[in-house]
């Protein structure tokens, strides 16, 4: 997408048609869930909520792939690159994130082998570079990231490149919603649902939890004039009473979704249990390697010993996941949980909620 | 400082940077000439007023488009010097080279160093070499410093931003930070953005010479544009409007920043500079920057109130704001 496509869709004019619009239907208090990290950022940076009516409240959802990966999976990543012979490669985001004790990014600091990547391909290049290293990738993300992971897996394979790994704490997006609908004292009246994740698996991959609940949604884009429409969209569904599963993103998303990376995410990975940080195991919400790819797996490779030491005290961050509290009615936020020194993972990553309200509110 | 250990943020230009500074740097040399933090120390000797100013250059690729390590290592000290109102006189050049380091290179490193101080009228006057075994260092380190005059009745600092006054920058902004990122190992993107690494020395004089109510000079290097603007408004006790619209942006640029997922307004620039001018004068200051060989792109992007002290605002696009809070560490690339 050229930079000029960009502008179009933060037009200011059209911007502010869009808000006046969501003035003229919204009748009553609405409580809006954007699901996904990169919404909540463009929220903050273009200043939606400031041309909002008061009575939409946006609530920032469990779709940080950093905010939800457990901190017993924080503190696998960090074993790791304590063991002989072993680099760990990462995207930058899970650099600073807090574990138990410390951190890839002071691991790196005392003389740890620790790559920041930008591909996951990147990591694989390094294991074929480094024959007589262990080369583990730090795998989080959803949707978006986990065909990735699983082409690199396959392209392990086929290279013949044995010491590449990968300890997955992928997890799938339409599962946690489901979750979320679930829990005591979640009141939500609209989810705006990714854009990313929905280019892959379509709108297709949330028929089954919008017929079960039947909270009005909205697929969208992350420049403003797509965050406002789909307020838009979900503000006539709550005015009507008619709740809908709509795609305001059709310039990316289809129905089906991308069915080749869904194809060899099926091929490599299947579902699993999985734990979220601050709101516990969710069923069939994680992906793991399939049996015949578990050479790959890093926690079948190496006999990591991790205790299950629960999150730090008083963290907020699962409530916060699950819009119960806003960053603001967290204990540690902005007294002991800074972006210098984060307690939680919801203030480290650039997408998480508590560091969007830091940075920006 | 919390840390146990020194990491890659205390290095970044923001927040932790700070941090070190005022909690370990500061108390360890306490004296007020230090304590102004402007990007050079005002020293007064025998009546003349000099500017002096140091940088460590480590930049990552040593060559990258436009530029290598060593045209930005005398750039950036004389721009550093420029910044205090001072005309660059003398540098010095310290190197710091790991064994194995092709002496070709070098050579490109050295002559790219003449040039640039020609360019930007300054000598070299005094260097030191050191090599270091292999490994204990990254193919080459420069440490730049130097020393300017400041002109009579020449008075600008980072605590002059007065509320009504103008904000200027003298042209596109994160041309350096994408160009560097880009160019990193790892990151094969094609496009023609490359570094504006550049002396402002004469832009300054210019300015200064118009006799325009100047009272803020600043190159927004490492932290970019956004933490600069953060660290005069904290510095002066001021608040800042900037009005996104009217941030120049290279549409490549700003088509690498929406890949990668960072802010252009936190990316570094090394040939560019902000002015805070009184009002009245900011269309003529805005004029002279222009005309500058460096600075046909030059704007207003904002201006100085008197409200929310310490706090720099943005009125975005669609007619929201929020706040351009100073960076806390390296920015990273975002994962999904």
């Amino acid at each position: 997408m050229s930079i000029k496509h960009v502008q179009e869709y933060r037009d200011g004019e059209l911007a502010r048609e869009l808000a006046a619009a969501i003035r003229s239907v919204t009748t009553g208090n609405i409580r809006l869930m954007e699901v996904c990290g990169t919404h909540t950022m463009s929220i903050f940076r273009h200043g939606i909520r400031t041309v909002l009516p008061e009575e939409i409240t946006l609530l920032s959802g469990p779709g940080c792939p950093v905010c939800v990966t457990s901190q017993r999976d924080i503190d696998c990543f960090i074993a790791l690159t304590s063991l002989e012979n072993v680099i760990v490669a990462t995207f930058g985001d899970l650099m600073r994130v807090p574990g138990t004790v410390s951190s890839l990014q002071k691991e790196k600091a005392k003389g740890c082998d620790v790559r920041i990547v930008y591909s996951v391909f990147d990591a694989v290049e390094i294991a074929a570079e480094n024959p007589d290293k262990e080369v583990v990738f730090c795998a989080v993300g959803f949707e978006t990231t986990t065909p990735t992971v699983a082409a690199s897996i396959l392209m392990a394979q086929q290279r013949n490149i044995p010491n590449f790994s990968v300890h997955s704490a992928h997890k799938t997006t339409p599962a946690a919603l489901g979750a979320l609908m679930e829990t005591p004292g979640v009141a939500i009246d609209g989810f705006i649902l990714p854009g990313h994740v929905s280019v892959i698996t379509g709108t297709d991959g949330y028929r089954g939890v919008f017929e079960q609940y039947q909270v009005p949604s909205v697929i969208t884009g992350f420049e403003p004039v797509d965050i406002l429409t789909a307020v838009l969209m979900l503000a006539k569904q709550a005015a009507e009473g008619k709740p809908a599963l709509e795609n305001a993103y059709p310039r990316a998303v289809s129905q089906a979704g991308n069915t080749k990376a869904i194809a060899i995410m099926g091929q490599v990975f299947e579902t699993c249990d999985a734990t979220w940080r601050g709101i516990g195991e969710i069923p069939e919400s994680g992906m793991a390697l399939k049996p015949e790819f578990r050479s790959f797996d890093a926690l079948e490779r190496f006999d990591l010993t991790v205790p299950d030491v629960g999150e730090p005290k008083g963290c907020a961050c699962g409530e916060i996941l699950m819009g119960l509290k806003t960053p603001e009615q967290c204990p540690l936020y902005k007294r002991t949980c800074t972006p210098a020194h984060p307690v939680g993972p919801c203030m480290v990553s650039s997408e998480g909620s508590c560091a969007a309200y830091y940075r920006y509110n | 400082m919390k840390e146990e250990t020194v990491v890659l943020d205390h290095g970044s230009g923001g927040k932790i940077s700070h941090s070190m500074v005022s909690e370990m740097i500061l108390p360890a040399f306490s004296n007020p000439l230090l304590e102004k933090l402007d990007d050079g120390a005002e020293l007064e000797i025998n009546g003349q007023r000099l500017a002096f100013s140091t940088d460590s250059y480590v930049v990552d690729p040593i060559f990258f488009p436009g530029g290598n390590i060593g045209d930005l290592a005398v750039n950036g000290t004389v721009n550093d010097i420029a910044m205090c109102g001072a005309k660059p006189l003398y540098l010095s050049v310290g190197l710091i080279i790991e064994e194995g380091f092709p002496t070709e290179d070098l050579k490109t490193i050295l002559s790219t160093m003449g040039e640039a101080a020609k360019k930007a009228g300054v000598m070299v006057v005094t260097g030191d070499t050191k090599v270091v075994p292999k490994g204990k260092a990254d193919k080459i380190f420069i440490n730049t410093s130097g020393v300017g005059v400041i002109p009579d009745g020449v008075n600008v600092s980072g605590q002059m931003a007065k509320p009504g006054d103008k904000i200027i920058v003298s042209g596109t902004i994160a041309d350096h930070g994408v160009t560097v990122m880009s160019s990193r190992e790892g990151l094969k993107f094609g496009s023609d953005i490359q570094t504006d690494s550049a002396p402002l020395n004469a832009m300054v004089e210019k300015i200064i010479g118009s006799g325009g109510d100047v009272h803020v000079l600043r190159d927004p290097t490492r932290g970019g544009v956004g933490t600069t603007l953060n660290e005069i408004a904290s510095q002066s006790g001021v608040g800042m409007r900037i009005i996104e619209d009217s941030l120049p942006v290279k549409g490549a640029v700003a088509g690498m920043c929406e890949l990668l997922g960072f802010d252009p307004l936190y990316l570094a620039n090394e040939g560019k500079l902000l002015a805070i001018v009184a009002p009245g004068d900011a269309d003529k200051v805005l004029e002279i920057i222009q005309q500058d060989e460096f600075g046909a792109d030059a704007v207003i992007i904002g201006e100085v109130v008197a409200e929310d002290p310490g706090k720099v605002f943005l009125e975005t696009t669609i007619g929201g704001s929020r706040i351009i809070d100073m960076l806390t560490g390296e920015q990273l690339p975002r994962i999904c």
